[in-house]
């Protein structure tokens, strides 16, 4: 049984504007000591996806219409606040985007993460201090039992970031969740970040969701990899398959988009742009989502129906009516990997 | 990430959202776009409807007044409100409705007057303090910070002790020398922050002379904050006003503001409670609007401060 | 953090010399030779002799600096009018009056304004936190006379709860205290409202709750925290406020404190005692916003690393 089990999810957002549909039907699955990326562009709702499944949405504009998010069997969209609570930070931990903001700027650091030992586990505030110091050091900050009783503000942005991480850890989770853990980086920190991340799943034998929008970070760092587009999985593969043979129109795209310096297959000539900009979401069209951007959309079925996610190949799913592998001698984006 | 389409970028960016901070705004976008944003604002606008009532009642009503609003009649003395005296009459006799209107005139008056020399005040101080940096900035703030000591209401009798006559513009100097110190903060503020932007830089390194910098780049972004400011300080100068001439200290009769009436009507309080209620209400109804366009004006001026 | 509240209570001190002066300033424009009254009708030697005793005749620094000493050791120097008092006396006799007026409405509001602001806040969007907000605005507009006036003719003279003036059971401190503090506490209501609404939208907020804290935890204290910051800021103007309007109340509901001491002795020209009673209301002013930055610096611990 995969430890988390997402599906068919859909958040929608109810505002005065109209009912904004950011998660649209999303279904995927973790399993246990494996590393899940989601990737996509700004907007294409694999935030909402993440803070969906701990429950943090904002809960009078949005709501979880339908679907299920089974950890361990349990659906954790029928459980109460209280229960969430329980699970949260114990089971299921999450680490977010900006550390400068992430942090209580009044409460010292080890408050912040001593708070979190005692919220789950009975013991005693020295006890806590000391796990904590123990985590710090874990997370590779230096002289951690003096760093203590310092403040978020005294600490570096990377500092900051694997503080989090700290916290996240404090309470031995099985699920890390880390949305756009790096974005706020700096690059040679972001390295650094990643390796951090990806030593602790291992040591603690964690599963992972990363969700980014830098193809390079779950290159590096995913087994697989949900690509999505407009609250919907696109393409869905193992790393390897989906950067040696991307199916969905917007994931060739965006690997086209990368810029590549050297290498065996270095690409002259211009990155891929992709024209056009994200459907709204209040009123998403009823036909193929990626349609009036995708090079490959004609007056067929594209403009009608909207495609279903179906098994190319054994692990790999895409939502299109035109996949790489169906193509014949149809027009390549310039520039796309050959 | 994906490069769009420039033209789709246009038109998909909503049209006049303001621009980063500090950046220099276009006048007539700004405007356009700030009361359109105001005028979404239902209290504000209902207050500010209110207000420019408030303003008329006062101008029109003694011209139009079939009474003479000096005249003393004890015959009619401390009536409740009649359709012949829609706000009653005090304790003289004389027509309330007349009365509070040319209260009104006084009040809104010693309002506006000091309301505009704090403004005054405030840009100068604030402006050459922000402006001029380093040390001397330093020395007036600290000399300001100083100035917060002083008790307001104590202070502005003081001042009026030391004029010694108390007429309208005596209050006027009066209150606005014992309130003008968050002004010149909020000037200083803005200047000192508009003074570190890029376009500033620009106009400096064409050798632009300050006084040019001042007044063509640093000041106009400013009016916004002054809009607001003047907002913000009526209602304190109203009430300061209103509290010196209750205690006693304020214009001499009969021409009265709204605090001198308050005042009078004190004295028949128990029997006759409409004579202290009515400028009361006045007050209370002119603070209230000028606060509510203060809000107003904020969030039209400046969208990022909204409230979720 | 020690050395914080040292160098926050060093900076007072110039800033009282500041205040002294200026009052001291002020009041010599106004002040002639303060004996010449003709009530104190004295003997040319017994006069000479005061003059002597009051430096009357040194120079302006030296009377200065005599004064300045007179503070710092308490002495405030003798009515002019009234024979044989000292400003002490009337100080020692009436301060606590005023003192415990200021206290009871600062509480007063506080206790009611902060959960009212929590509470709509917290109910964001619904009636609770519209009718709240109302009345908040309405209760801070209209001037504190009208409130203690309305209070006074329905709660006391119509209903009889309480009395409608003096000051010495407990039912003598309800109305004054609560029409004083009403105006505060729309404005508490507003300010922790605001903040409490801004600090929920924080990333720091969704931490804690992705911790897994409870939810009592995460307001109470994460969010809690960092809303009282600008509450406490505005507290120090707070009070000069419920100072300068203890005048009106006091005078309303004839309390003996010393906001009727100074009105009487303005009236009655009695300098000295304006100024010391000035004076004295500044240095509160001055104590109270020092504990305000104090307090600030423990709440928000990056001030402490800035320079002061």
């Amino acid at each position: 049984m995969a430890l988390l089990e997402v599906n068919d999810l859909r958040t929608h957002f109810f505002t005065r504007e109209g009912t904004v549909r950011a998660v649209d039907g999303v279904s995927f699955s973790v399993e246990k000591g494996k590393t899940l990326g989601i990737v996509g562009e700004s907007g294409c709702g694999k935030s909402v996806t993440a803070l969906s499944i701990m429950g943090l949405i904002p809960k009078p504009p949005a709501k979880i219409v339908s679907g299920s998010v089974l950890y361990e069997g349990r659906d954790l969209t029928t459980l109460s606040e209280r229960q969430l609570e329980d699970l949260r930070g114990r089971e299921i931990a999450m680490i977010f985007q900006d550390p400068m903001t992430s942090l209580n700027p009044t409460l010292t650091i080890g408050t912040q993460i001593t708070e979190t030992i005692r919220r789950h586990y009975d013991v005693s505030q020295k006890q806590a201090d000391k796990k904590a110091i123990e985590l710090l050091e874990k997370v590779r900050i230096p002289r951690a039992s003096e760093r203590l009783g310092d403040y978020p503000h005294r600490f570096s942005g990377g500092m900051r970031q694997r503080v989090m991480i700290a916290i996240a850890l404090s309470c031995d989770p099985k699920l890390l969740i880390a949305d756009e853990p790096t974005t706020a980086l700096d690059v040679t920190v972001q390295a650094s970040v990643l390796d951090l991340l990806e030593d602790l799943r291992a040591e603690y034998d964690m599963s992972m969701i990363i969700i980014t929008h830098d193809m390079g970070v779950v290159a590096e760092a995913a087994d697989d990899i949900i690509v999505m587009y407009a609250g919907q999985v696109v393409e869905q593969a193992s790393t390897l398959d989906l950067f040696d043979n991307p199916e969905h129109p917007y994931t060739e795209a965006l690997l086209g988009a990368l810029p590549q310096l050297e290498g065996a297959n270095v690409r002259e000539g211009r990155l891929t742009a992709i024209p056009g900009r994200p459907p709204d979401l209040i009123d998403p069209p009823k036909a193929c989502r990626f349609g009036p951007r995708c090079p490959h959309a004609g007056s067929d079925d594209c403009t009608v129906h909207e495609p279903q996610l179906r098994e190319l190949r054994p692990g790999h799913w895409v939502r299109s009516s035109h996949p790489a592998s169906e193509r014949t001698g149809t027009r390549r984006p310039e520039g796309a990997p050959v | 990430m994906s490069v769009t389409d420039a033209r789709e970028e246009a038109l998909a960016t909503e049209p006049g959202s303001a621009p980063a901070s500090g950046a220099p705004i276009r006048q007539t976008n700004l405007w356009k776009d700030a009361w359109r944003r105001y005028v979404r604002n239902r209290a504000a606008t209902l207050a500010g409807v209110v207000f420019v009532v408030v303003l008329l009642y006062c101008l029109v009503a003694p011209i139009l007044s079939p009474y003479d609003p000096n005249k003393i009649n004890f015959t009619i003395a401390s009536q409740t409100p009649t359709l012949d005296h829609p706000f009653g009459t005090d304790k003289f006799g004389r027509d309330l409705f007349t009365r509070t209107a040319l209260g009104g005139r006084v009040s809104i008056l010693i309002g506006f007057g000091a309301t505009l020399a704090i403004l005054l005040i405030g840009v100068v101080y604030g402006s050459i303090s922000g402006f001029v940096g380093g040390r001397l900035d330093n020395g007036l703030m600290r000399f300001l910070d100083a100035l917060y000591g002083l008790p307001y209401l104590p202070f502005a009798i003081i001042t009026l002790q030391i004029i010694g006559r108390t007429d309208m513009w005596t209050m006027m100097i009066a209150l606005s020398i014992a309130s003008w110190f968050t002004t010149a903060r909020i000037v200083r503020g803005q200047v000192l922050s508009l003074k570190e932007n890029d376009y500033v830089r620009a106009a400096k390194a064409v050798g632009a002379r300050w006084y040019r910098i001042l007044g063509r780049h640093l000041l106009p972004n400013t009016l916004g904050v002054l809009i607001i400011a003047i907002f913000l300080e009526l209602p304190g100068v109203i009430l300061g006003e209103a509290f010196l001439s209750f205690i006693g200290l304020g214009i001499s009769p009969p021409d009265a503001s709204w605090g001198a009436m308050a005042q009078e009507g004190r004295t028949v309080f128990r029997s006759h409670p409409t004579a202290i209620i009515v400028p009361s209400v006045a007050i209370a109804t002119l603070v209230l609007c000028a606060n509510f366009v203060a809000d107003g004006l904020r969030d039209a001026l400046d969208p990022r401060t909204r409230e979720t | 953090m020690l050395k914080f509240i040292v160098r926050r209570i060093f900076w007072t001190i110039p800033v009282l010399l500041v205040v002294i002066f200026l009052t001291f300033t002020m009041m010599r424009q106004i002040g002639g030779n303060p004996f010449r009254q003709s009530e104190r009708a004295v003997t040319e030697a017994t006069q000479r002799n005061l003059e002597a005793k009051f430096h009357v005749n040194d120079p302006w620094y030296l009377q200065y600096a005599h004064y300045v000493k007179g503070v710092a050791t308490f002495d405030l120097g003798p009515s002019l009018v009234v024979r044989g008092r000292d400003v002490n006396d009337i100080v020692a006799t009436h301060f606590p009056t005023s003192i415990q007026l200021g206290l009871f409405a600062f509480l007063f509001a506080i206790v009611l304004g902060v959960p009212l602001g929590m509470i709509a806040a917290l109910r964001h969007n619904t009636w609770v936190d519209y009718s709240a907000m109302f009345f908040s605005n309405v209760f801070h507009a209209v001037p504190s006379f009208l409130i203690a006036t309305l209070l006074i003719y329905f709660v006391a003279l119509k209903a009889g709860w309480f009395p409608t003036s003096g000051w010495t059971s407990w039912e003598h401190k309800v109305l004054p205290s609560i029409a004083l503090g009403f105006g505060p506490m729309a404005l508490f209501a507003r300010l922790v409202r605001g903040t409490m609404l801004e600090t929920l939208q924080q990333d720091y907020v969704r931490t804690a709750k992705a911790k897994g804290l409870r939810y009592r935890r995460v307001v109470g204290l994460h969010v809690l925290r960092n809303s009282l910051i600008p509450v406490v800021t505005a507290a120090g103007p707070l009070l000069g406020f419920i100072i300068t309007g203890s005048f009106v109340i006091e005078l309303i509901f004839n309390i003996p404190g010393i906001g009727q001491q100074f009105v009487d002795s303005v009236f009655n020209r009695d300098y000295s005692v304006v100024m010391g009673l000035t004076v004295l209301l500044s240095v509160i002013v001055i104590v109270a916003n020092l504990v305000v930055d104090i307090l600030y610096g423990i709440l928000d611990p990056r001030t402490r690393d800035v320079r002061a």
